[in-house]
């Protein structure tokens, strides 16, 4: 993926939202002042600070922007995101990406001492950053996480774990999401990636749901 | 008669209370009573902290863990960063302390630089104080201080100079676990007065009830800090109770188990009384999906008086 064309494309997309001027001129001037003077301090302020100048309403994607989006970055989509989640998406696409050691160790601390908010973008962000190969720990990280936006984040809409997981972790993403409430129809890579290891655990779930007297979750039964 | 029959529909801001040392039964029960928001302040956890990461861990928590778990039972979680007075006496721990606070003080919910203040009284506890008060001004946050145990009165004087001395508005201040003592010196000089409704130890709920009576509602503000200690979760509407049953009137109630917190505390722009009084599942700004707390996340109820376990 190009990082370039996709930190246009958000940029694009935040100005197209309504009322997004002071935003626009926010972002516009950190991201002069972080690329002539690139301090880490700094880069983290802004990914912390942010919400308090873009705000928080809910974004609108026309069309055209949400095909360019999965032009860019196939199975990208920022529907239902929130403006402060976007910018900051795009925010962390400002980092320079020239030495894999600095930028990872960058990003990771962002993971370490991320508020809720904070780590829902940080794993939506998982699919756009630079040398994706570097976070697959990470996000297997927010599919053990506990809480339910954060496991959202990684596990829906979010084309990151159909591209890189192994099957162990997928497997562990796919029971994770039937064990914690979530629409799996909203998983990337559902069927593409379901395999006879998976199936075989969730006839033993299903068996063990039966025991209990419990109910099956919706959509279980179409992957078994 | 049952105390909540008398403060039903009324809503509770419990400024002072630590979750992390509670259990979900508590968060239902505050729910069920009319408890709306809380703060937890950041605090000593009861067994000593031997690194910096522990300290990290545990602010995370606060703004991550503890506000998803609170969410859960329909409650706002909002916190206050600080070191406390206790483990400022670690210097050498205390410096890293110190070196992390800004990446927390900036977030989301963080409304206030706290608990921070005196325990001791040593100079270690006065160094760590001045500094986090710095901190709170370059924030432009409103402090949420701890008065000590021992030697009290004299410590909170010492604390609300100290304060001053920085260039710290007394608004911008809530000076917490008052008592008959401390009151009018914290209520004359112009600070927040917050009280603790903690059994054995701290502020018991029929003494309140007259200091409400002797003082008016203005910049009063109660709130339990239950904790790991015998302490009270329901303390603020019980109170509430205790309050109305004496006569006390409603605008009062409202003023110092709701409003004058959301007040002191809203000058922090991390929270606002027209936020508060959103209800919970269609609030944009906690980002839950629109309604999926309401629907996956919000706690599926136990039935305590049954025997049977499903």
């Amino acid at each position: 993926m190009n990082i370039l064309s996709m930190s246009q494309t958000l940029f694009y997309l935040i100005e197209q939202q309504p009322n997004s001027e002071k935003a626009v001129t926010y972002l516009r001037q950190q991201a002069d002042a972080f690329s002539s003077n690139p301090q880490v301090a700094v880069f983290y302020r802004v990914f912390t600070a942010l919400p308090r100048f873009v705000g928080k309403q809910p974004v609108v994607v026309p069309a055209d922007i949400q095909f360019a989006l999965q032009r860019v970055r196939p199975g990208l989509t920022v529907q239902d995101w929130t403006l402060d989640r976007l910018a900051r998406v795009w925010w962390l696409l400002q980092l320079p990406a020239d030495d894999q050691i600095t930028y990872v160790k960058t990003i990771s601390e962002l993971f370490k001492a991320g508020e809720l908010n904070e780590l829902v973008a940080l794993y939506s962000a998982l699919p756009v950053l630079a040398y994706p190969e570097a976070w697959k720990f990470q996000a297997t990280e927010g599919i053990r996480n506990n809480i339910a936006d954060v496991q959202s984040a990684i596990m829906l809409h979010n084309p990151y774990p159909a591209d890189y997981f192994d099957e162990p972790a997928w497997n562990q993403l796919i029971m994770k999401a039937f064990f914690t409430d979530k629409d799996v129809t909203q998983i990337i890579g559902l069927n593409e990636r379901n395999n006879a290891r998976l199936a075989k655990t969730l006839t033993d779930f299903a068996a063990e749901r039966r025991a209990a007297g419990r109910s099956l979750p919706a959509h279980m039964e179409e992957l078994m | 008669m049952d105390f909540m029959d008398s403060i039903r529909g009324m809503s509770f801001f419990d400024m002072h209370v630590h979750m992390t040392s509670r259990t979900t039964d508590d968060y239902q029960a505050m729910a069920d009573a009319g408890v709306v928001a809380l703060i937890e302040p950041a605090f000593w956890l009861g067994q000593p902290r031997t690194g910096v990461d522990s300290f990290r861990d545990y602010f995370a928590s606060l703004v991550g863990w503890e506000r998803f778990r609170a969410s859960q039972f329909g409650i706002r979680h909002y916190c206050t960063i600080g070191l406390n007075s206790k483990e400022a006496n670690q210097e050498e721990l205390a410096e890293q302390v110190m070196e992390i606070l800004p990446l927390f003080i900036y977030k989301e919910g963080v409304v206030g630089v706290g608990e921070i203040g005196f325990d001791d009284q040593t100079p270690a506890e006065d160094k760590y104080y001045r500094a986090q008060l710095e901190l709170a001004r370059e924030a432009g946050l409103p402090v949420q201080i701890h008065t000590p145990h021992r030697d009290k009165k004299q410590g909170t004087s010492r604390s609300m100079d100290i304060a001053i001395e920085h260039g710290i508005d007394p608004g911008m201040v809530i000076v917490d676990h008052n008592n008959e003592e401390t009151v009018r010196e914290v209520l004359d000089r112009g600070f927040w007065a917050g009280f603790t409704i903690y059994p054995f130890t701290k502020m018991g709920n029929e003494r309140m009830v007259e200091v409400v009576k002797q003082y008016g509602p203005e910049r009063i503000m109660i709130n339990s800090a239950a904790d790991w200690g015998i302490s009270d979760p329901l303390a603020v509407p019980k109170t509430a109770a205790l309050m109305k049953q004496r006569g006390i009137s409603d605008e009062a109630i409202k003023l110092v188990t709701f409003t004058n917190a959301v007040t002191a505390f809203a000058q922090s722009g991390q929270l606002s009384l027209e936020e508060l009084t959103q209800p919970m599942g269609i609030d944009q700004s906690q980002r839950y999906n629109g309604s999926s707390v309401l629907r996956g996340g919000q706690a599926p109820r136990v039935d305590k008086d049954s025997t049977i376990i499903k």
